[in-house]
């Protein structure tokens, strides 16, 4: 599985803080953590960037090559500020993120074959969000097909199909169930291809305490199904642990909890017995509430 | 070849709730099927329960035609719960509208005992809803819960910001809680298990809020519903408890129910009837015509 780094993330105030005032040790102390922690990449989300789009992404870029050798992902959603991004890293970077969208197809799929970089290109179109596995599918392999046409190849893209938060009235389950099926399938509609999810998006919601829970038990889920990769926490130990094979009796209870096996959590230490309810609510076999590992 | 209709069992059953003491005493839920279902296998060993409207105040903002069947009452919330049970009523729910501080912020022991004089009057059982306020319901149902004590009345709202010491005070002295969350079917069940925790959960009855006609309603119809399936199908221990539709309420706040008689009467009756259909046990109504305008309905069937 390979982790992308999600810490420098302007919506982290000391982040925003540290890019508005140039000040590089926030975001090298993230780096050289996340680095150490076993990240195969760095996300700089730097959100909408509305002034001094170029200089900011340079220079951010070059602050986080400063500390680290590994490649990054340059996560926004303006094209200018994807160039100087793209333009600016020293390893063959992931542009982060692609859509269905026209003006995406446009202004930021271009840029992946012009700078010969990977590509996370999400399900989304003009029409919004897919509501189901086969209309998400559809989706993809149109925009995959239109990205070939401008010359990237499938193994260059990395498909999200986009994760919504378990917590949302009575749907976030069904999308929980929807997109582990999709993952699953993915491989099998577009041979070669890779994917990649936002991983804490599931937890949106939860409280914060909680959340790790979620994440975690919801990475071995699409790691069995196949997925490529995760924007995660890599300073999350018990998440990298999960993904290097340290806790194989969890991954064991959550994988049989997959397959709908009745499982008897009488005899089980308190942290599996969490890891077998987190499944449960994640699979939609038991309704979700903020409560969950309580009933 | 003979055609042979698919019959369901399902593996969940909603708990049975009794409320109320001795002769004056109602059971609610206990049903292993979907409502209206009854083509499937299992039974629903208790009808569906309607009461009626008190308020502990004489009403500010009703049209005439609501108040006018009470009209000689509404200034005495006894006289007005006798009169309801001329109506063929299961229970009287009497609403403690004054208690909230924006109101007229009645004390608590004035409404405690206003609580256990209603309830001594009359030969159903007694709901009671505190005015909302989850302060002042921390403060007011208490109270009521100990002054009378040994009652079992079907006290709420039970709310995530006052359950532990209003659930408490409910289960000390003996009564049965309605559980009340925001439409939201993950905050219900977070509410139930939260107080399930040292309540027993045959004494809890969900109120998921019910929204009128045109405000909302389809959210409600869409939750009661849903709330059934996971407790009848998937057997959620924290789903199966018997639901309260407290629709009088939002119904009679609504323009086109105080415009005139006989549109509020259909605005009541038609919620009601809809809410019925998701799987709602108790029905709280406020108006008399509008209720034997339900049952009409229901005896058509």
């Amino acid at each position: 599985m390979v982790i992308i780094g999600e810490n420098i993330h302007v919506i982290a105030n000391a982040v925003s803080t540290a890019i508005s005032q140039r000040d590089p040790k926030v975001i090298q102390d993230l780096a050289r953590a996340q680095t150490e922690a076993g990240a195969h990449y760095l996300d700089l989300n730097v959100g909408p960037m509305k002034k001094d789009t170029e200089e900011t992404m340079e220079w951010l870029v070059n602050a986080a090559q400063e500390v680290t050798e590994l490649p990054l992902s340059i996560d926004t959603l303006n094209p200018v500020a994807m160039e100087a991004g793209l333009k600016a890293c020293k390893n063959r970077p992931l542009l982060n993120s692609a859509s269905g969208r026209t003006n995406s197809k446009e202004q930021m799929l271009p840029l992946a074959q012009k700078y010969n970089c990977d590509v996370v290109i999400s399900v989304m179109t003009d029409k919004g969000m897919p509501p189901d596995v086969e209309s998400k599918i559809e989706s993809i392999m149109d925009t995959v097909a239109h990205a070939n046409d401008l010359g990237i190849a499938t193994e260059d893209i990395w498909v999200d199909p986009i994760l919504l938060p378990i917590s949302t009235a009575g749907e976030g389950q069904r999308f929980t169930v929807l997109n582990l099926e999709f993952i699953e399938i993915l491989e099998d509609v577009l041979p070669g291809i890779k994917s990649t999810v936002g991983l804490s998006n599931t937890s949106n919601g939860v409280p914060e305490d909680l959340r790790p829970h979620l994440n975690r038990t919801y990475l071995v889920m699409l790691d069995r199904n196949g997925l490529y990769s995760a924007i995660a926490d890599p300073l999350d130990k018990e998440l990298m642990g999960l993904i290097k094979g340290e806790m194989p009796e969890v991954v064991e209870l959550i994988y049989k909890t997959m397959d709908g096996e009745e499982l008897d959590l009488s005899g089980l230490p308190e942290k599996q017995v969490e890891y077998v309810k987190t499944a449960r609510v994640l699979m939609g076999q038991t309704l979700y509430s903020d409560a969950w590992l309580d009933s | 070849m003979e055609y042979k209709a698919p019959v369901e069992a399902y593996a969940g059953v909603v708990r049975e709730v009794t409320v109320g003491k001795a002769k004056k005493s109602m059971k609610i839920g206990g049903e292993n099927i979907l409502p209206l279902h009854s083509f499937d296998e299992g039974s629903n060993p208790n009808p569906a329960r309607f009461a009626l409207e008190v308020l502990d105040m004489t009403p500010q903002d009703w049209p005439d035609h609501l108040v006018e069947p009470f009209r000689d009452a509404v200034s005495d919330p006894v006289t007005w719960a006798k009169k309801c049970q001329g109506f063929g009523v299961d229970a009287v729910s009497l609403y403690l509208m004054s208690t909230d501080p924006a109101v007229k912020d009645t004390p608590a022991d004035e409404s405690a005992a206003l609580a256990r004089e209603v309830a001594e009057s009359i030969d159903v059982p007694l709901i009671l809803y505190g005015s909302g306020d989850e302060t002042k319901d921390a403060e007011v149902l208490p109270r009521v819960a100990e002054v009378c004590d040994g009652l079992n009345l079907l006290i709420g709202p039970v709310l995530k910001e006052n359950y532990e010491v209003v659930g408490r005070a409910i289960l000390d002295h003996g009564h049965t809680a309605i559980a009340q969350s925001p439409l939201d079917i993950n905050l219900l069940k977070e509410m139930n298990v939260k107080l399930g925790k040292f309540f027993p959960p045959e004494r809890i009855v969900i109120d998921p809020l019910s929204s009128a006609l045109g405000y909302g309603m389809e959210y409600s119809f869409s939750l009661i519903e849903r709330v059934k399936q996971i407790g009848i199908m998937t057997k959620d221990s924290m789903t199966m408890m018997p639901i309260i539709a407290n629709l009088g309420f939002e119904c009679w706040k609504t323009k086109q129910a105080k415009e005139n008689r006989e549109q509020g009467l259909l605005w009541e009756g038609i919620t009601a009837l809809s809410l019925l259909m998701a799987g709602a046990n108790v029905l709280v109504l406020r108006h008399p015509e509008s209720l034997r305008l339900l049952k009409e309905t229901m005896e058509v069937r």
